[in-house]
């Protein structure tokens, strides 16, 4: 039963993701220290700078796939009862696409 | 042979085992993980609020230093270092550096006392 | 010393208990004597022991929390009274300290533990240099005593789905040995969320072999090898 997120895949997509995010977490907070956007326009255009804005966009897929990854081991870790393990995976399932359709529309008005 | 008429008993009280140092750390990283995933929507709202317009940008700001808020951020932020140092660790062993004894004892105890320093650094660098 | 004993009879108890008692301590005593004694004193105790040299894999006990085989565990280990000797923890107590291994054994058979070969058997042995026979230390030595499972949390939770270190080290000894000709075939038998990849790297295992193996380094290296064969 090898589909899409089985074992394998999800491993490597869970290790591929988190190392994106660290490096994007040790630049952007690195930033964030060192020389923070002092107003609303300083924000909008440095999110808003091409290489940023993509690099920023790619962060939130990563978060969201890795997060959807973890989530859902912990569950199949926990949850036993088939029905019971299905919609609560649905629900988080939900939840992050929510997330994500949140974080895209907010990016497409810094563009 | 009798069968047994009630299921066996089985020894598994989480208080009476022990659980060793890499152990601890690798709960705290699960946990650290949930609660990062619950403070998803409000890192968005947070950023959805900054980036409307300049009265968004500084009403964000006055919430981020507000005590309570600062107690909040610092919890998150302790999750967000231990996870992500915690992960570094758990990506070296992978390829199997620190993966035998004593170093994975060595780096589990690392993690778990460096995350609250870099947590303590973080919120001060970034206040 | 004062030792307290987990006793449960199916036939009389209905619900486990501790049991204590005071057993005079020599030199170079093991945790085995003192259950010996105890069953002196107690004809209806059971543990189960054989060798008493930590090579058969018997006498796995929990020892103030902590896994242990009690042939080979110091009773000098344990300056603080009292010292408490439990069951395997996760698994079904038959009685006292015996335990039901069955999900282990099944996990343990499940990843067809013996070399298999396609080309006909040879004429004497199947060779091997010592590099390639190098890597079969720190694999072959597992005594199958269950120490490292049952301090397993994922194998707590999912012992019927989940291999656990015991089984996942075993698969790596034949994925590992140079003779074994069934490397496809014993990667896609562990293929899924469950079999292998129930394991978060806790490393419990690693810190409960008596005989100081390395389950979580041999799970490592099969997930690099199903990378390896991935790109």
């Amino acid at each position: 039963m090898s589909r899409h997120l089985s074992g394998f895949r999800a491993w490597m997509w869970q290790r591929a993701s988190a190392i994106y995010l660290a490096g994007f977490l040790v630049y952007t907070l690195g930033y964030l220290i060192v020389a923070p956007p002092l107003d609303h326009q300083a924000l909008k255009s440095w999110l808003g700078g091409s290489g940023m804005w993509l690099a920023t966009a790619l962060f939130f897929l990563a978060l969201l796939l890795h997060a959807w990854i973890g989530v859902r081991d912990v569950i199949l870790d926990y949850i036993g009862p088939a029905g019971l393990r299905l919609g609560i995976l649905a629900a988080v399932f939900l939840f992050l696409l929510v997330c994500g359709l949140w974080v895209l529309s907010i990016l497409m008005g810094v563009l | 042979m009798m069968m047994p008429s009630q299921p066996r008993p089985v020894f598994l009280n989480l208080f009476q085992i022990r659980l060793p140092v890499a152990g601890v750390m690798s709960i705290a990283h699960r946990i650290a993980g949930v609660l990062l995933f619950l403070a998803i929507p409000f890192a968005i709202a947070l950023l959805s609020l900054a980036l409307a317009d300049e009265k968004g940008f500084f009403q964000t700001q006055a919430l981020l230093q507000q005590p309570l808020t600062q107690m909040g951020l610092l919890l998150l932020l302790w999750a967000l270092s231990h996870h992500f140092l915690a992960g570094i660790r758990y990506l070296l062993i992978d390829i199997h550096l620190g993966v035998q004894a004593p170093r994975y004892r060595h780096t589990a105890w690392a993690v778990l006392i460096a995350a609250p320093v870099l947590a303590v650094l973080l919120l001060w660098g970034l206040s | 010393m004062e030792f307290q004993i987990y006793r449960f009879n199916p036939d009389i108890d209905q619900e486990p208990y501790i049991q204590s008692f005071t057993v005079e301590v020599e030199r170079g005593m093991m945790l085995r004597d003192v259950l010996l004694e105890i069953k002196r004193r107690d004809e209806s105790f059971a543990f189960r022991h054989s060798c008493g040299e930590g090579v058969c894999g018997s006498d796995g006990v929990n020892v103030n929390g902590k896994n242990q085989l009690a042939c080979i565990t110091p009773v000098a280990d344990y300056t603080d009274d009292p010292v408490v000797i439990r069951p395997l923890p996760g698994r079904p107590v038959i009685r006292d300290l015996v335990v039901d291994m069955s999900d282990f054994y099944h996990q343990y058979h499940a990843v067809d533990p013996w070399l298999k070969r396609k080309d006909p058997v040879p004429e004497q042995e199947n060779l091997q240099t010592p590099e390639q026979r190098a890597r079969l230390d720190g694999l072959w030595e597992c005594i199958l005593c269950g120490c490292c499972s049952t301090s397993c949390p994922s194998f707590w939770w999912n012992p019927q789905k989940f291999l656990g270190p015991q089984a996942l080290l075993s698969s790596w000894r034949f994925l590992a040995d140079s003779r074994d000709q069934a490397e496809d075939e014993r990667l896609n038998d562990l293929d899924g969320p469950y079999k292998v990849f129930r394991c978060h790297t806790i490393m419990n295992c690693v810190d409960a072999c008596p005989k100081h193996l390395n389950p979580t380094r041999a799970i490592g290296h099969i997930r690099n090898l199903m990378l390896k064969k991935s790109v």
